[in-house]
């Protein structure tokens, strides 16, 4: 790889793209770079030197990456940077607070919560491969949402304004992580919208298909807690949770569908979140 | 930074503050101190309500529950560090004699109050320099007895410090003015209660190694010692938390049934008639009864049973008996959390 290339693959490190958007971008940026590295050999430097000029002419690879990162997608890696620190935040105060106030730290549930705010910090720094993925960086946030929302169910703060202080910092983080995800899916679906779509309606396809998943993971809680109340610890509860992952994998379809016929994408997804629902319900009937 | 670099970095970071986390959650000590429920217990004047205490992490707050179980209710709540223990209730109900208890670095307080249930306060009506056990009202709801010590501290190097040279004392509840009824400066006196008529005073006491029950006049200070007879299973009489009937006919205490076959003793209750002194084991829970209290108008008992009298901490437990003790049923209590409201 010459030292062109690995300038623009330092570039394309920083920046979110589909693998064809990718592809796209490096040929054009190396284009460009071994044009301005032609005219500097025309006005009498050495290949070598005027490599070395052009690169430095472009700039820091790290800088254009990051510019390139936010007018393709704004405020998206900071977006993610916020959802995952606030995660790991609040894993940190909560269990401190449980450890010495309340004495009922759970270490399983602070390994969770920094996993799950892990996961969207790594997805920020590694936007380059994920972002390759947009439906991966989906998930990696709705889990975090999901995790956040389960939260509020369990907060036991000291005293009730604890709780509703704990309370109001989940609620916005779980706004803020559903927020990151209609962006990533807006931004990533933008290049295959078609004239005739309006934006607007392939944002509320987006809006619309996220709220069904909210409505099957707040369903699917809400089994899993009547189960455990009535039955008790057993492994077939987690049948109750099968909903959000069938939603999941059905929303990998939906995601490719809604740019495309964003309207009938709510249908679609509306039979897909009812489909998600029954046939775990009712296999537990069954059983 | 290269982009694995920043991985690494971030990762490492990540599980090192995890790891710090954890190890100084596992380290961040609980509070210390009993958490269970209290041994001593009323049944109010109607039957329908228990009154109890219940220790979290050493303190004792005051809770009333259904008789027949259900969730408590918090009657009073001490401040942190000191405890509400022994209730009684009022003839009438309205009012509840607790003891409370606290210590500080120079020396430990067992203080009587009062609390009355329709205003919602707690009142000191006497302040002594003696350690209050606990107390009784008398059927009439004007008076209330109370046992005082003067020291607290261990006589003998095998016990532990307790309340000594005790006495028994008299509080008009009207003008508040107190007198001592007995001046005998006991090496221990306990389980206080009065007969239905008002005319006489039931307490434990011990003479040498054996207990006693003692009927005292309040008029002439003539006493009765009582000698209960029975199938006891050790060799000097052992007898706790003795209680009158409603009819004043029968009392009910705790007594040495059996030894297990560590040699441990089985305590079980035991009911007397008052007339013979004869006793009979009551139950036969095979642990430790701790204390029993009859009903005022049904033919039932409630006793306490510690599941765990060898352990550290009791393992208190609250059971309805009838009265011949063939039935028995737990009475289930729900807490309520911190942060729950009644």
């Amino acid at each position: 790889m010459t030292r062109m290339e690995q300038h623009v693959e330092k570039i394309l490190e920083q920046t979110q793209s589909s693998g064809k958007e990718r592809e796209e971008i490096r040929e054009e940026l190396l284009h460009h770079l071994n044009e301005a590295k032609q005219q500097n050999m025309n006005n009498g430097l050495t290949e070598k030197q005027a490599e070395k000029q052009v690169m430095a002419d472009f700039g820091n690879a790290g800088d254009i990456g990051y510019q390139m990162q936010e007018a393709m997608y704004p405020y998206q890696r900071g977006l993610l940077y916020a959802v995952g620190l606030a995660t790991i935040l609040y894993g940190l105060i909560y269990y401190v607070n449980a450890a010495f106030f309340q004495h009922d730290a759970i270490p399983i549930w602070l390994a969770v919560q920094f996993v799950t705010g892990c996961m969207v910090i790594l997805a920020g720094i590694n936007i380059s491969f994920v972002g390759r993925y947009f439906y991966m960086l989906n998930v990696v946030l709705l889990v975090n949402v999901i995790w956040n929302g389960i939260n509020i169910t369990l907060i036991k703060g000291a005293s009730p304004w604890q709780t509703i202080l704990f309370s109001i910092y989940l609620l916005i983080l779980v706004l803020l992580g559903l927020i990151a995800v209609v962006q990533n899916s807006y931004y990533s679906s933008g290049k295959t919208v078609t004239k005739q779509q309006s934006r607007g309606v392939v944002l509320l396809g987006y809006g619309v298909n996220l709220l069904l998943g909210i409505i099957v993971a707040g369903v699917s809680l809400f089994f899993l807690w009547a189960f455990l109340f009535t039955t008790g610890k057993q492994l077939s509860a987690l049948l109750t949770i099968a909903p959000i992952f069938i939603w999941l994998i059905t929303y990998k379809f939906q995601m490719g569908y809604i740019a495309k016929k964003p309207l009938i994408s709510i249908l679609t997804g509306f039979g897909f979140s009812v489909l998600a629902i029954t046939v775990p319900v009712l296999i537990l009937v069954m059983l | 930074m290269s982009l694995k670099m920043k991985n690494i970095s971030f990762i490492s970071g990540m599980v090192l503050l995890f790891c710090i986390l954890w190890i100084t959650g596992s380290l961040a000590k609980a509070p210390e101190g009993f958490t269970g429920y209290g041994q001593d217990i009323d049944i109010s004047p109607d039957d329908s309500e228990l009154v109890f205490s219940h220790f979290r992490y050493g303190d004792a707050t005051l809770y009333t529950v259904p008789v027949g179980g259900g969730k408590a209710k918090i009657v009073a709540e001490p401040e942190e560090g000191k405890s509400y223990i022994n209730p009684a209730f009022s003839p009438d109900g309205e009012l509840i004699a607790f003891i409370e208890k606290w210590e500080t670095e120079e020396r430990r307080y067992s203080q009587l109050r009062i609390f009355n249930r329709e205003s919602q306060t707690v009142k000191q009506r006497i302040n002594t320099n003696g350690y209050v056990t606990e107390a009784a009202f008398s059927p009439d709801g004007r008076s209330l007895y109370f046992l005082k010590a003067d020291v607290f501290k261990n006589y003998s190097s095998i016990t532990g410090k307790r309340p000594h040279e005790f006495d028994i004392f008299r509080m008009d509840l009207t003008s508040g003015e107190t007198e001592q009824l007995t001046d005998k400066n006991a090496y221990t006196m306990s389980s206080l209660d009065v007969t239905p008529d008002g005319k006489k005073l039931l307490y434990r006491t011990n003479e040498g190694s054996d207990d006693r029950l003692v009927l005292r006049s309040i008029d002439n200070s003539h006493v009765k010692m009582i000698v209960p007879m029975g199938d006891f299973a050790s060799n000097s009489l052992i007898m706790s938390s003795p209680a009158l009937s409603p009819d004043g006919e029968k009392i009910v205490f705790t007594g040495v049934a059996a030894k297990d076959e560590n040699g441990t003793f089985i305590y079980e209750a035991f009911k007397m008639d008052l007339e013979t002194e004869q006793a009979e084991q009551l139950t036969t829970f095979h642990e430790h009864v701790a204390n029993s209290i009859f009903f005022h108008n049904e033919d039932k008992l409630v006793v306490t049973v510690d599941k765990n009298f060898t352990g550290a901490d009791a393992d208190n437990s609250y059971w309805q008996i009838s009265a011949d003790g063939e039935e028995h049923k737990r009475v289930p209590i729900d807490i309520p959390e911190d942060n729950e409201t009644e």
